[in-house]
Formats: C-alpha cells, sequence, structure tokens
C-alpha cells in the first residue's frame, strides 16, 4: 500500500488515458497546467490543449464553446476560483446550456493550506451542489479518482470534480466498483455511520477502527464521493445505526452535512446527527493538518465526537 | 448592388415595423434593438450561411442576449419559425422566447445569453473548435453592446481570440453610446474602443452601423475563415434608430409603448414624420 498519493497528480495524469480513448477530449488550462498536472495530456496532445492564461472566467466560457461544437472539454483550475471566480460563467455558460464540461478543481478545502484563505474553497460545495444539472464528485483515492473520471468520459453532462491537494491513502482495492451517484462503504459496522468525502474519508477509516478498539461499537463509513446527486437510499439505511456523523473539510453551512441533513428531515428520520467541518469562520494561517485537528474533524475529531455520541445514548 | 441595399433596407424597415408592433404588446429593449437592427438584418438576411443544424453554417452568437426580440423576428423572417408566434409568445409563460436569448425551447438560439460578457469568449470557443475540426468555411459572428465592453471577461478574450489566430472569428459592436444609466464614457472611461481591440492585435473596422451600404460593403470585402486575425466591427449608431422619440433617448433602454406611439413610431418608420432631422 502505497502510502502518500495526490490525487491531483492521480487526476492530471489520468488525463491522458481518457485523451488516447477519445478524440474528442481537450484540456483546457488557466496557466495552472503545472499545479493541475496535465503536463503530460498537453505534451502528447498539444493541438488538443488550450491555455486561457490567469482568466478563469475566460478558462469557463471557452469550454462552453468547444462544447457547444461536440468537444469534451476538461477544465482545470484552483477551486476557489473555478467556484468563485466563474461561477456565473460556471452557472450560465455551463450549466444552463447543461454543456458537457468537466471542470476539474484542485485546492479543494482547506487543502491549500498556509496559502491562506485565497486559496481554499470552503465554499465550493454550496455553490456547485445549488447549480442545476451540475454533479458533483470528490473521490478520497486514487482507483475511485480514476475510475470516476474515467466513467465522466460518458456522462453527457457538467460535472464538477472536487480535488484535495493533500496526500490521500489507498482506500480500495482493483476490484472495487464505483458509480457516479452511488456511494462505497470501505468499512462495515451497525452501531454508528461516519458520512464523509474525499480526504476525510482516511480520518473516518482510521477513527473507526480506533472507536471500536475503545468502545466495541463499530461505525460504518461511508464514502459519499457523489455530493450530487446524492445516495440516499445509503443515508436513509444509515439512520438506522442512531448515530450519524458527517465529516467534511468544507464551511459547516451548505456542505455534505447540510446535504444529509436535509435527506434526514425529509424522511422524518430520529438519529443522533452531528456535522464536523470549518465552523463558519475563514480559519487562522496553518497546515492543512493543524487545521483538520483545530477544527476536530481529522481522525481525533471524529473520535471524539463518535464517544460522545455514544454516551448520550 | 444597388438592389441588394434597396432591398436591404426595404427589409430593415419591416423588422423596425414588426419591433414597434412587438413593443406595443410587450416590454422589450426597444431602443438597442432598433439600433441594432441594420447590422442584425445585413448579417442574418444577407451575409450568414445559415441552416440549421448544417455543420458548415455559420454560427451567431448575441452577446447583446436583450436584443433577443430582433434576433427572433430576423429568424422568424428567414422563415425558422411564424413571425405571428413572435407576437403571440413573446415573454409569456412557458414560451420559447425570454426577454434574453435562451435557447432551452428555441433551437435556433446557439448559445443562451442575457449576462454580459460571455458571448465572446464562448464565441472564441466555438471557433477554435471551428479549427479544430477544419471547417475552415464557417464564420462566429458575435453581436455586443458598447457598454458590455467594461465587462472585464471580454478582454480576457480578446486576447485569446488573437492567440488562436482566430480569423474565422468576426464581432460587430453596436456602438450607439448609451447603456442603461447614461452615456457609456460617463458611465466609464471606456475610451476609443476600436484603439483598445487594435493593441491587442484585431482587424478594426469603423463604419456607420445605420448605413446598410457601409454594413454591405463591410461584409462583402471580411477576411476569409481561414485567415489569422479577428475581426471587429465598430458600428457607430443611434440608440432607438427611426423612432423620434426613441432616438438618443435613456427612458427607452427597455419599455412598452402606448397607441398612441405606436402610430406616431409608426408614421416615424414609414418616413411620414413632420420634424427635419
Amino acid at each position: 500500500m502505497n502510502n502518500k498519493i495526490f490525487l491531483r497528480d492521480v487526476v492530471g495524469n489520468y488525463m491522458l488515458n481518457l485523451g488516447d480513448k477519445d478524440e474528442k477530449v481537450v484540456v483546457v488550462n488557466a496557466d495552472l497546467m503545472g499545479t493541475c498536472r496535465n503536463k503530460t495530456f498537453v505534451e502528447k496532445y498539444p493541438n488538443r490543449s488550450f491555455n486561457v492564461g490567469i482568466a478563469e472566467q475566460n478558462l469557463v466560457s471557452f469550454s462552453a464553446g468547444l462544447s457547444a461544437e461536440g468537444y469534451k472539454p476538461y477544465a482545470f483550475t484552483m477551486a476557489p476560483f473555478m467556484s468563485m471566480r466563474a461561477c456565473e460563467q460556471v452557472r450560465t455558460d455551463i450549466a444552463y446550456g447543461n454543456k458537457n464540461v468537466k471542470l476539474i478543481a484542485v485546492y479543494s478545502g482547506l487543502s491549500g493550506g498556509i496559502s491562506g484563505p485565497t486559496h481554499w474553497a470552503i465554499e465550493d460545495c454550496g455553490i456547485m451542489c445549488s447549480i442545476p444539472n451540475m454533479i458533483v464528485v470528490e473521490p478520497s483515492d486514487k482507483k475511485e479518482a480514476e475510475s470516476l473520471l474515467e466513467e465522466s468520459l460518458n456522462i453527457n453532462k457538467p460535472i464538477y470534480f472536487r480535488i484535495t491537494t493533500e496526500s490521500t491513502k489507498d482506500i480500495y482495492t482493483e476490484k472495487t466498483k464505483f458509480k457516479i451517484g452511488k456511494s462505497n462503504i470501505p468499512i462495515k459496522g451497525n452501531d454508528g455511520a461516519i458520512i464523509c468525502s474525499g480526504v476525510t474519508v482516511q480520518f473516518a477509516i482510521e477513527a473507526s477502527k480506533i472507536i471500536e478498539e475503545k468502545t466495541n461499537k463499530k461505525f460504518r463509513v461511508i464514502d459519499m464521493h457523489t455530493l450530487k446527486p446524492l445516495d440516499e437510499k445509503e443515508i436513509i439505511n444509515a439512520c438506522n445505526t442512531k448515530n450519524i456523523i458527517v465529516v467534511q473539510d468544507h464551511n459547516i453551512i451548505g456542505g455534505l452535512g447540510s446535504l444529509v441533513a436535509n435527506v434526514i428531515a425529509t424522511n422524518n428520520l430520529n438519529t443522533k446527527f452531528k456535522i464536523l467541518g470549518i465552523p463558519d469562520i475563514y480559519p487562522v494561517i496553518g497546515h492543512a493538518n493543524y487545521l483538520y485537528n483545530k477544527y476536530g474533524y481529522d481522525t481525533e475529531g471524529i473520535v471524539k465526537t463518535a464517544i460522545k455520541m455514544l454516551k448520550e445514548d | 448592388m444597388k438592389n441588394i441595399i434597396k432591398e436591404l433596407e426595404l427589409k430593415s424597415k419591416e423588422i423596425r415595423l414588426k419591433l414597434i408592433k412587438l413593443s406595443s404588446i410587450e416590454s422589450i429593449h426597444i431602443g438597442g434593438d432598433l439600433s441594432s437592427t441594420d447590422i442584425m438584418t445585413v448579417l442574418w438576411q444577407y451575409k450568414m450561411k445559415y441552416k440549421y443544424q448544417d455543420e458548415f453554417r455559420d454560427r451567431f452568437i448575441l452577446s447583446k442576449g436583450h436584443a433577443s426580440a430582433l434576433l427572433n423576428l430576423e429568424q422568424a423572417m428567414l422563415g425558422c419559425y411564424e413571425e405571428q408566434k413572435v407576437y403571440d409568445e413573446y415573454a409569456k409563460d412557458e414560451s420559447m422566447f425570454a426577454m434574453h436569448a435562451c435557447n432551452m425551447k428555441n433551437p435556433y438560439i446557439e448559445i443562451s445569453t442575457g449576462s454580459l460578457g460571455h458571448g465572446l469568449p464562448v464565441a472564441c470557443g466555438i471557433a477554435v473548435a471551428l479549427k479544430l475540426k477544419k471547417n475552415n468555411k464557417s464564420y462566429v459572428y458575435v453581436l455586443m453592446g458598447d457598454g458590455e465592453q467594461s465587462e472585464g471577461s471580454v478582454w480576457e478574450a480578446a486576447m485569446n481570440a488573437t492567440k488562436y489566430k482566430l480569423g474565422n472569428l468576426v464581432v460587430f459592436i453596436d456602438n450607439n453610446d448609451l447603456e442603461a444609466d447614461g452615456h457609456i464614457n460617463e458611465i466609464t472611461s471606456l475610451g476609443d474602443i476600436g484603439n483598445k481591440y487594435k493593441a491587442f492585435g484585431w482587424n478594426v473596422i469603423n463604419i456607420n452601423g445605420n448605413s446598410i451600404k457601409e454594413l454591405v460593403e463591410t461584409v462583402d470585402n471580411l477576411p476569409k475563415p481561414n485567415t489569422d486575425i479577428p475581426t471587429v466591427v465598430i458600428a457607430h449608431t443611434t440608440k432607438g434608430y427611426g423612432v423620434s422619440f426613441m432616438e438618443n433617448n435613456l427612458r427607452w433602454h427597455a419599455g412598452k409603448i402606448n397607441e398612441e406611439q405606436l402610430e406616431i413610431a409608426t408614421n416615424d418608420l414609414l418616413g411620414k414624420r413632420n420634424n427635419n432631422e
């Protein structure tokens, strides 16, 4: 098991596979080809690679135009710029027209760390999930990222890929199957459920093991790699455990927690429920792992929350 | 040549009469519709190769999406749908015609627009895609407003167009000098629009945009689509052109007219105007 894998490397490099498979695939950059790690595609397919400069609005609108003529653009930049600088272009030129453009947004959540708040995206799930036609995906490991990217090739709709720059670990085996809109369950358990996505899945898996050691209770880990459309069935099932913790590298408002809460409330389900994430502030400057700990959504924070929750029984 | 100009002048007048009729039924962006009418008529009824879904059709993007009524009437004149449908359905519930160009129910609109500064960036993507497909026959036409030039995204695209050598891209700017709140140089310090495009490496043409003759001469002499330099036509126009009480009058950026105004406007357009301009 490789211990340090960076999903932006995985995703950027995997573009080459998509490019080999489908000549309609084009890559559009906004002066962050290096940061987004898609140089291998650009070098092999220079005619199908575009770089619009530091102009994210143009990145998105230009991609919409390519899509209007039948190409399959994968547009790359950092999540804060994709979701906010170019927000109206995403909404009007991509989503309103239901264009086949894949938005690959790196630096999700606080993974930008000491780059500071300009390079964090703690609002993007709320923004993207509220845009009609937009599919929102946040992979947690290499296998999952590659598989979901592969699937995206044949989905003729816009997809926002939320990619962390923090390291991830291998979670799944070669045999694991993934499908956009269907969650994966890397850890089974019936005493509680940790619903999570992206970088937080590895924290949840570790936490579940520690919780079992300390309390003899087994917490299921639900990797909700698709935030929209949400796998409601699995959330409803999880409520039978009566202990739900949602973990997200996002503001506490508008992220996975809000989405899960909506399912619980509209289905009149009875469960204890806790959302872990950024408490509606702009955090202090710090490395991502420091911040995940400070705001209580790393392994330690999840364990504490679960133990407290179990004591409420 | 003379016959073509005469014919197009008549068609332009016909479109203006239809716009006036529509504005007596629903509020439309009449001021900017009337200033753009000659540009649009020369494009849609003369220059553009347009056959629905044909790969080699010319593409048209109405970046000033608020001139949707004009686009709808040009498309109706071309036979895309019945003119009466526009009067019956424009801005009605469940309609195919919105106040800003919307292609959800109108497939003849390439790209939905309305928010300004989007048309040119999207058109650059289309133009580059045509080159990638080795389509050397189609033009991509864009109509923008002059106030719209304040949007930063326009200039992002202006750079992109020269970088990717989009000689198949032809932009018309309806330079009627007025935007919603006032004169364009009072609202911002826009200055000489043509020189700005020239600085970005564009082929710049300045003409009277309410002269069918100048418009026809311009479109007859455009660089071919397989060339390398994008073209912008700064079309100097009059907002509300052809209707006495609307010309250069901010009040008529958008609006609905009453019966009395309809009569005056109709007489103006039919050349029965009393005042000497």
